[in-house]
């Protein structure tokens, strides 16, 4: 508003009395107040105009950017929605949810040793291994396997399925049908283990009494190359059978 | 600016005869002022608001695919077939001397090898398990009837690769490189049947590599095997 200040100045030049009559004076002294008032209130209605003007550019301007913000927060939402679904459900499908049972053992030594080993738990979840490990292809062996090869399978990110002779022939097979179509995974006789049917994999171990027990499948889902692997990629063939 | 502020305005400049008013100086203050809150208003709330949410944290997050998508069974299935190549490279890198068949399988073995990772990898950045449930290539509408060690389409029994491993020097080659003929068509039918449902582009360009990789090498082992006075199984 620099040009209204400006405007002041002939305003007090003119404002220096002038010799006359007193009326004269007045008249005179009337018409330039008159005068300077329409010259303010011209000046008035174009700043109104401006004011109005700029007012709206700003108050659009801004309207349209909350807008804009809203819509991209929108969207943003949105996808994190969706995101949170998705992983909802991974999680749901995935079973990373715990399973009812499950044991686990930390601590556990992985050196390779040619000699026996006495492992703490039966049967062995973990511990000092056989440089070569089981074959875990969907291998099912109808006979007990030494536990330092099946030990360094663990490793590999296998689940182990023992059984003893309280299973039954037709959850052998059963189980047997899941191990021969699941890769990472290998089966054999326990006859020494406290549990009809157990599920072993590294620091991990499940026990159950018959093979359509749901925790069967989720310990599969979970656990073949699960999280417990201590070699992620290493390979379930072309070790010993 | 109202009429009565005018009027004073007019009426100040006489009498205060030129002298800065003090009302006046308000007004010059007021207008940059309320323009420069206008200003930082429309420009600052939208940099906060933009700046303050981590975008790409959740742009990673929604790429996740779910468990029983074409991206997840396709990285599965795929890792599973991968492995029976890889395992019959080594078998017959162990049967024979032959430098051609003996770099072919090196080359399957770390091809294979490799993008085995990849598709494992993927599945660990997306949070699901290597292992599911479900029939293999179900993702894809199939319906393999899986039986001794073949999953799936193209892989070989074990009983095909016990034999493998009974065999030697041109024997082996012939009958590896008729295994693998078939392994390939397998491949390259699952590999393509992702590329036709891929939702993931990073996923989809490796499937193409398989599908245009594993045809040229179906060429390749055709002409070793009639090189051997042999063809295909079938």
């Amino acid at each position: 508003m620099g040009s209204a200040s400006k405007q002041t100045g002939p305003q007090s030049q003119q404002k220096a009395p002038k010799p006359g009559s007193k009326a004269a004076n007045q008249a005179e002294r009337r018409a330039r107040i008159a005068e300077l008032r329409a010259v303010e209130q011209r000046r008035e209605r174009r700043n109104k105009i401006l004011t109005i003007s700029i007012s709206s550019v700003l108050i659009l301007a801004m309207a349209g950017g909350a807008s804009w913000l809203a819509l991209d927060a929108k969207h943003k939402q949105d996808k994190k929605d969706a995101a949170a679904k998705a992983e909802q459900q991974a999680k749901a499908d995935a079973a990373k949810v715990p399973i009812d049972g499950v044991k686990t053992f930390d601590n556990l030594t992985r050196n390779h040793v040619t000699t026996p080993v006495t492992y703490p738990q039966t049967p062995p979840v973990g511990g000092d291994h056989n440089p070569i490990w089981l074959n875990c292809m969907g291998n099912v062996y109808d006979q007990p396997v030494k536990n330092e090869n099946a030990v360094h399978s663990l490793e590999h990110g296998a689940v182990w399925v023992t059984y003893n002779g309280k299973a039954t022939a037709d959850d052998i097979k059963k189980l047997g049908d899941k191990v021969k179509v699941t890769p990472y995974t290998m089966m054999s006789p326990y006859p020494d283990e406290q549990g009809t049917i157990t599920l072993s994999a590294w620091g991990t171990q499940l026990v159950v009494d018959k093979a359509d027990d749901p925790r069967v499948e989720q310990f599969f889902t979970k656990y073949v190359q699960g999280p417990q692997t201590q070699e992620p990629g290493a390979s379930c063939s072309s070790g010993t059978m | 600016m109202t009429g009565a502020q005018a009027d004073l305005t007019a009426e100040q400049s006489e009498a205060t005869d030129g002298r800065a008013p003090a009302g006046r100086s308000r007004r010059r203050l007021w207008w940059p002022a309320a323009l420069a809150a206008l200003v930082a208003l429309g420009l600052g709330v939208p940099a906060l608001v933009a700046g303050g949410s981590p975008a790409s944290s959740t742009v990673a997050a929604a790429a996740a695919p779910a468990t029983d998508s074409p991206e997840a069974g396709f990285a599965r299935d795929m890792a599973t077939h991968h492995q029976q190549a890889i395992d019959m490279s080594f078998i017959v890198r162990d049967r024979t001397q032959d430098a051609a068949v003996r770099t072919l399988a090196f080359d399957i073995i770390n091809t294979q090898a490799n993008q085995r990772g990849m598709l494992m990898g993927w599945l660990d950045q997306w949070g699901l398990t290597q292992s599911t449930p479900a029939k293999p290539m179900a993702w894809m509408g199939h319906t393999y009837d899986a039986h001794d060690g073949s999953l799936m389409p193209g892989m070989a029994t074990n009983a095909d690769l016990e034999k493998l491993r009974t065999l030697s020097g041109r024997d082996a080659e012939v009958y590896y490189l008729q295994l693998m003929i078939n392994h390939h068509r397998g491949g390259v039918e699952m590999a393509q049947g992702y590329v036709d449902a891929a939702k993931n582009d990073v996923e989809k360009r490796l499937a193409q590599t398989m599908v245009n990789g594993q045809r040229a090498e179906i060429d390749l082992i055709t002409g070793m095997l009639a090189e051997r006075g042999a063809q295909p199984l079938s």
